[in-house]
């Protein structure tokens, strides 16, 4: 046990001792901790006894230790129970005292409050011998030692024995100091609300001492120099007054140290045991061999390390240290030798800083705070990684708080980045644009709008000329087809057809005015009632359906179309089983071809004089056919699919060729020239050689037939679909037109010589059209002879450009 | 099944990309090491994964070239590594043993290597060191800055060793004034440095308290900087002999102690010219350290210097550091004349709370002679020959009139400038005039700051001058002030001229587009006159859109690509410009009302 702890465990003996036999509770909220204290209590009245000198004192003095005992002996023994450490150093008799005690009798050890009252009482005992022995010490001889000890245990013994006794007569010892109280063992509580406390031995009521009331104790207490000392034992109803020793005694307790003043906690350590060798052994066993012999084992690590050291696996010397730093390149000479290994590649420095990375940059680099919360919804790539801030001075600069982790970041770039030379890309993007001829070069060309044809009343789906340049023809949403004049704009005829006009074409003999439109699944025919008489009766004759197509192969034909005489138009319907998309017209203006959107049985060639259906069958990979074209010279059919472009002998009914144009879905085709008539200047051969396709995902393609199968130049013009493409019958100009309601007009030169390649120069944008439904403009061509573009748009008005 | 798509058939040799690149973890089996020594010699060896034409395994591959890894089967250090495992384990197993002994002798002979050679080979030339002496600097400048960190195994001794690299380095370059720019940061302080014809940039980190994240592999860096170390110890070695000052230096341990490195490398520098040049009286140069030592502590500090040929206190030695150095070296550059001329016959002093380390570099380097407060200062703040103190607090109390007291912004403004810039707007307790960044091309960016403008005007003003005559400082200063104002006058006056120069480029850029001038202004007439009949004809902008437009139609895929991706990089960089100029009108606005 601690010395402290001792101390205190002391303190408690003697105030229980003091308090004694009066084994009645000074306050009832105290019972617990008093019946625990009990056996200790009636311990300490026997050890009381033994020591009169010390202990015995008059009864008045015991009450009033009781009662400062009452307050004191919770926390004491809180604190010894807190204290119940094994001792650093440990009084050898009174650790073996409590040892005996424990042994001799169980019940002590338990209460330990009372074991160790009973040590400090042994301890004072072994005190005084003590102070006996060092007396002794001086003449006795090392041999008495034993005896000493001895003598101690036998005391020791005694005292236990003694304790012992004392907690058998423990009963005896309360009669000693009479309580003059009589009303036992009771809690007040009992009492509380009553007038007396409990009853005497004859059953009369022992009344309750009246109190003073505060003023007047107050008044008692101010005059008299006592008063603190002064407590009221409630349990003998009388005021008790404490002595001036209690009272130090109490304040030594209070600051924790010993009760007594003559108790010396810190007393200088006696040894007690005998550490010089004993005469007699306690084993009389004659040394065992292995003490004289050399260890084996010793002998044989002894030897290994010889080996290990003479054999140099175990060195002792330091390595020796090199100088470190030396002129690493002192001669430049050999520096140029050529590692066999492959080339560094330097890796790139890090960004300069710029001024927003000053810690005091101007004030327009720092954002504002809407800016900076605007940040928050970029996305994460796109956030600045640096916001700019500024201070005052220098000294208001904080540590960079991603200083050391940018420094790794480095560290990983460094090693972990595949590095490649790359050549840095520092051109002016105007030279990156190729050198055009200049447009002043190139004209005519059509650029501004001329005229306005107004009169349909929806969108105008599709348009043609005249060959003579005289007339227009257009189709219409409103179900109308209407001719006008170019050069005035009025409407000359409209024919009523009740559903819309995907497509109308004039025929390209000048001398036969007749118009093909595709209205639905028909095709009507109709009559201008154009040129001079001559030309209209030949028109009129060859409308007329005088007798049925031959017999032949009319079965297969007749399921596709049938000719009807169309009394209400002039003409001739053709009724085809499914819906026409477009109709073209071969250049000598007797066949007429029809495309119907289907997977066989699309193209549908009719022959005029002699009325007559003739049905290529043709099975056509890459979708459903769009257009068709008839070749300038040769006897070709050209049929746009949705991928690509597949052309045909008409002869053999045999695929001559296919053109891959790479694109999405062809909407247009056209051919160069329109029209081998108005070419003299060409060569023949090339003739129907280059191929324009518009399609609908805003992409040109030009197309050399003899170069490749493949696009010759790719143009992307329009960001919406392109819906038509149209070549010029004798100027070298091409346009295409889209749902973005512009037309584009193109230089589009071919040269007679193969080895040269075509000339493509984009001209002018030509707008005007209003945007209807989303459709633009939708249909565009030429005039035969004038660098004209006339073009149809969605919002059903036509447009003629002129240059 | 079809065959796989990289199929070869059996017996056929790897042929192309295949044969030539392997990926890392193939690279890794290849060596027969594990991932970290691997990654550990590829720092050392400099070797780092390529970029092949095709990548055979597939896009989320690091490939390295074969011969870049047959580079590394052959390198010596990969058995050194194998070696040091071993001996590793062996000790783990002494220890685990309880052969203290034995682990104890372990230890002491742990194999050792060397990176010399690896130096040597991959810088062949000096040059090809210097070239990659960028992230080397700031690596070692920032661990110069850090604590040791006992977890992540960063060593006091590293440190130190940082700190002493970086003192060599910031010595030699300040000695032979080779100091081009400096710019303080947000993250640092950037230097660059002009050597041998390298530029040479790195940032030191601000004097604070580093902050450390957990995220960060510090075995990675240290073997960065364990090269980085080495290399920088040969470099410095390779300066200091090349101007005849013995390396490494030995410093005096009573500055070291005060954190004065810098100038105790600079007695150094002093020392070893005089030596090499002068040959002082040894007798003569004790005799004037006697009339000074007191204590006996300090006698045995001076014997240790005498060893060394260090000079001792003495104020008069950094005297004549600055002295000697004019007739010292004749095949200096334009550049460096002019830097070592910059502060010339001017003294500062250094108040306590300016960032000292960078000022101590900085000041020499431009020829000026600088002290600080506190212990080993060459001279105290009570000098009368004091020109210039830099202080960076509210207000200072205590004033000399001889002198000026200015923000240490002053000093790095004046060096980006490479004039004395006045001091009107640097005096203590203002808010100094922005600090701006002396890497970026103003012209080039397209936007230039005010005071940029106001520091070309007075580096005209300076030009012009006839002879600025060397101590006379003041009046120097006086003309360029004036100036300034003159420049703010001047300003209004550019202002309308912008206005018309405005218009006169917009009509050069319309005659670029192949706009007819004559064409579109008519044009621009007749619209506003037909305007109420017809709105067909498309305005001029129109038009001039178009022109761009048609020969971007004709262009290749490729080039068009190309050409949009430059168009989108400059718009961004317009604005960019744009919000500048449109936050610093804003601003000026705010300032009038």
């Amino acid at each position: 046990m601690a010395r402290a702890g001792k101390a205190k465990a002391t303190a408690t003996a003697t105030a229980t001792a003091t308090a004694t036999a009066t084994a009645t509770k000074t306050s009832p909220s105290d019972s617990d901790t008093n019946l625990n204290l009990k056996p200790k209590q009636k311990l300490k009245t026997k050890t009381n006894n033994d020591k009169k000198g010390n202990n015995k004192n008059t009864t008045k003095k015991n009450q009033t230790q009781k009662a400062i005992e009452a307050q004191l002996n919770l926390n004491l023994n809180l604190k010894q129970k807190q204290k119940q450490q094994p001792p650093p150093v440990s009084d050898s008799d009174s650790y073996s005292d409590s040892q005996s005690d424990s042994d001799y009798d169980g019940d002590f050890s338990k209460d330990d409050g009372g074991s160790e009252s009973e040590d400090y009482e042994s301890l004072r005992d072994s005190k005084s011998e003590e102070s006996d022995s060092s007396g002794d010490e001086g003449n006795v001889n090392t041999s008495d030692n034993g005896d000493l000890a001895s003598d101690h245990s036998h005391e020791d013994e005694s005292e236990s024995s003694d304790a012992h006794e004392g907690v058998e007569e423990s009963d005896s010892s309360e009669d000693e100091v009479a309580p003059r109280n009589t009303v036992g063992n009771v809690p007040f509580v009992w009492y509380e609300d009553e007038d007396h406390v409990g009853y005497d031995i004859a059953g009369k009521k022992i009344k309750k001492k009246e109190r003073e009331d505060k003023l007047q104790s107050f008044l008692a207490s101010a005059d008299d120099s006592k008063n603190w000392r002064k407590i009221f034992d409630e349990y003998n109803q009388e005021m008790v007054e404490v002595t001036k020793e209690e009272a130090k005694l109490v304040h030594r307790m209070l600051e924790g140290k010993a009760p007594h003043a003559d108790f010396d906690p810190y007393a200088p350590y006696v040894d007690w045991f005998k550490w010089d060798d004993a005469k007699h052994p306690l084993s009389n066993a004659p040394e065992p061999k292995r003490r004289f012999i050399p260890s084996k084992w010793e002998h044989k690590k002894v030897v290994a390390l010889r080996r290990a050291i003479r054999k140099g696996l175990i060195k002792f010397e330091k390595p020796k240290e090199e100088p470190r730093v030396y002129l690493l390149w002192g001669d430049e000479s050999d520096a140029t030798e050529k590692s066999g290994h492959l080339a560094y590649i330097p890796a790139p420095k890090t960004k300069l800083p710029g001024h927003e990375e000053s810690y005091n940059p101007s004030l327009e680099y720092i954002p504002t705070q809407e800016e900076i919360n605007s940040y928050q919804l970029m996305y994460e790539e796109d956030r600045p990684k640096f916001i700019p801030k500024r201070f005052t001075s220098l000294r208001n600069v904080p540590a960079y708080e991603n200083a050391v982790k940018e420094s790794f970041e480095r560290c990983l770039d460094l090693y972990l980045c595949p590095r490649v030379r790359k050549k840095r890309i520092n051109i002016d993007p105007e030279s990156l644009k190729p050198k055009l001829p200049s447009r002043k070069d190139l004209r005519p060309y059509p650029t501004t709008c001329y005229l306005e044809y107004r009169g349909h009343t929806d969108a105008v789906l599709s348009i043609s000329v005249d060959p003579s340049g005289q007339w227009i023809a257009s189709g219409s949403m409103d179900g109308t087809v209407r001719v006008w004049e170019i050069d005035t704009g009025r409407c000359l005829r409209v024919w009523n057809v009740d559903e819309a006009v995907k497509c109308v074409a004039w025929n390209p003999v000048q001398e036969l005015p007749i118009l093909a439109a595709a209205v639905g699944p028909d095709v009507l025919i109709l009559n201008t009632d154009l040129g001079s008489e001559e030309e209209q009766e030949r028109a009129r004759e060859l409308l007329e359906i005088k007798t049925l197509p031959s017999p032949d192969d009319s079965d297969k034909a007749a399921s596709v179309a049938t000719w009807h005489q169309d009394d209400k138009h002039g003409g001739i319907r053709l009724r085809h089983f499914k819906t026409v998309s477009s109709v073209e017209w071969h250049r000598k203006g007797d066949y007429l071809s029809a495309v119907l959107p289907a997977d066989i049985l699309a193209i549908v060639v009719h022959q005029i004089s002699k009325k007559l259906t003739q049905i290529y069958a043709i099975k056509l990979r890459g979708g459903l056919p769009v257009s068709s074209v008839f070749h300038p010279t040769h006897s070709r059919l050209l049929i746009a699919t949705k991928k690509n472009i597949r052309i045909y002998n008409l002869v053999g009914e045999r695929k001559y060729k296919t053109l891959e144009t790479g694109l999405r879905e062809v909407s247009s085709i056209s051919v160069h020239p329109a029209d081998s008539k108005f070419k003299p200047r060409l060569d023949i051969s090339i003739l129907g050689d280059n191929i324009i396709v518009g399609s609908r995902e805003g992409k040109l393609c030009w197309f050399d037939t003899d170069l490749s199968s493949r696009p010759y130049r790719t143009l992307k013009c329009h960001p919406k679909d392109i819906n038509r493409v149209a070549f010029h019958h004798s100027y070298p100009l091409f346009a295409s037109c889209s749902d973005d309601c512009t037309a584009y007009v193109f230089h589009g030169m071919v040269y007679s010589d193969l080895n040269q390649n075509p000339l493509i120069v984009p001209l002018e944008i030509l707008r005007g059209h209003k945007s209807s439904n989303g459709r633009g403009v939708m249909d565009c061509t030429f005039h035969p002879r004038q660098p004209w573009l006339f073009t149809a748009g969605a919002d059903s008005s036509i447009r003629l450009y002129c240059h | 099944m079809g065959k796989p798509k990289h199929y070869r058939p059996p017996g056929k040799k790897k042929e192309g990309n295949a044969a030539r690149y392997i990926t890392r973890s193939h690279a890794v089996k290849h060596l027969q090491v594990s991932l970290p020594v691997f990654r550990k010699l590829c720092i050392l060896k400099g070797i780092f994964p390529r970029e092949p034409k095709k990548k055979v395994k597939g896009n989320h591959h690091t490939y390295y070239h074969l011969k870049d890894i047959a580079f590394l089967q052959h390198e010596p250090l990969l058995e050194t590594f194998r070696e040091l495992r071993v001996h590793d384990k062996k000790i783990k197993k002494a220890k685990a043993k309880k052969n203290e002994e034995r682990a104890k002798r372990l230890e002491v002979h742990r194999p050792d290597y060397k990176l010399d050679r690896l130096i040597r080979e991959r810088y062949p030339k000096f040059i090809d060191a210097l070239r990659d002496l960028d992230d080397c600097l700031t690596m070692v400048h920032l661990f110069a800055a850090l604590p040791a960190l006992e977890r992540e195994k960063v060593e006091v001794k590293r440190i130190h060793n940082c700190r002493r690299l970086s003192h060599e380095w910031l010595g030699y370059i300040s000695r032979t004034h080779k100091l081009r720019k400096v710019f303080v940061s947000v993250k640092g302080i950037y230097y660059q440095a002009e050597v041998q014809g390298q530029k040479v940039t790195w940032l030191t980190p601000h004097a604070m308290q580093q902050v450390l994240s957990d995220d960060i592999d510090f075995n990675v860096m240290l073997t960065y900087l364990e090269f980085n170390e080495t290399l920088l110890a040969f470099v410095n070695c390779h300066l200091y002999h090349s101007i005849n000052v013995r390396y490494p230096p030995i410093l005096d341990p009573q500055l070291e102690a005060l954190a004065a490195d810098l100038y105790a490398l600079s007695r150094w520098f002093a020392a070893g010219s005089r030596a090499s040049k002068v040959d002082p009286q040894p007798s003569s140069l004790s005799g004037s350290e006697e009339g000074q030592g007191t204590a006996l502590k300090e006698s045995e500090l001076r014997l240790a210097q005498l060893q060394h040929q260090l000079p001792s206190n003495e104020p008069g030695a950094l005297m004549h550091l600055v002295e000697d150095t004019a007739d010292e070296e004749v095949e200096e550059d334009e550049d460096t004349r002019e830097c070592k001329k910059l502060f010339r016959n001017m003294k500062f002093f250094l108040s306590r709370e300016v960032p000292r380390e960078s000022l101590l570099f900085v000041i020499p380097a431009f020829g000026g002679v600088v002290s600080w407060e506190g212990e080993g200062a060459p001279f105290d703040e009570n000098d009368d020959s004091i020109t210039y103190q830099i202080v960076d607090r509210p207000t200072q109390t205590r004033r000399i009139f001889s002198r000026e007291y200015v923000q240490p912004q002053w000093i790095y403004d004046c060096v980006n400038a490479r004039i004395i810039v006045p001091t009107e707007g640097y005096l203590v307790g203002r808010v100094p005039p922005p600090h701006l960044s002396p890497f970026v091309d103003n012209d080039a960016e397209g936007y230039v700051p005010d005071y940029a403008e106001t520091i070309k005007r007075l580096q005209a003003a300076a030009k012009n001058q006839v002879l600025p005559l060397p101590g006379v400082g003041k009046e120097d200063l006086e003309d360029p002030q004036a100036l300034l104002a003159e420049g703010v006058i001047d300003r209004a006056e550019a202002n309308e001229m912008k206005a018309l120069e405005k218009q006169y480029h917009d009509e050069l850029k319309m005659e670029l587009q192949r706009v007819p001038y004559s064409s579109s202004t008519s044009k621009q007439v007749s619209v506003e006159e037909t305007e109420a009949g017809e709105e067909t004809l498309p305005d001029i902008q129109q038009i001039a859109e178009d022109a761009a437009n048609m020969s971007k139609i004709v262009m290749p895929r490729k080039k068009r690509g190309l050409y949009e991706a430059i168009q989108i990089g400059k718009q961004r960089k317009r604005d960019k410009v744009n919000l500048l100029v449109e936050r610093r009108k804003k601003l000026k606005e705010s300032q009038k009302s």
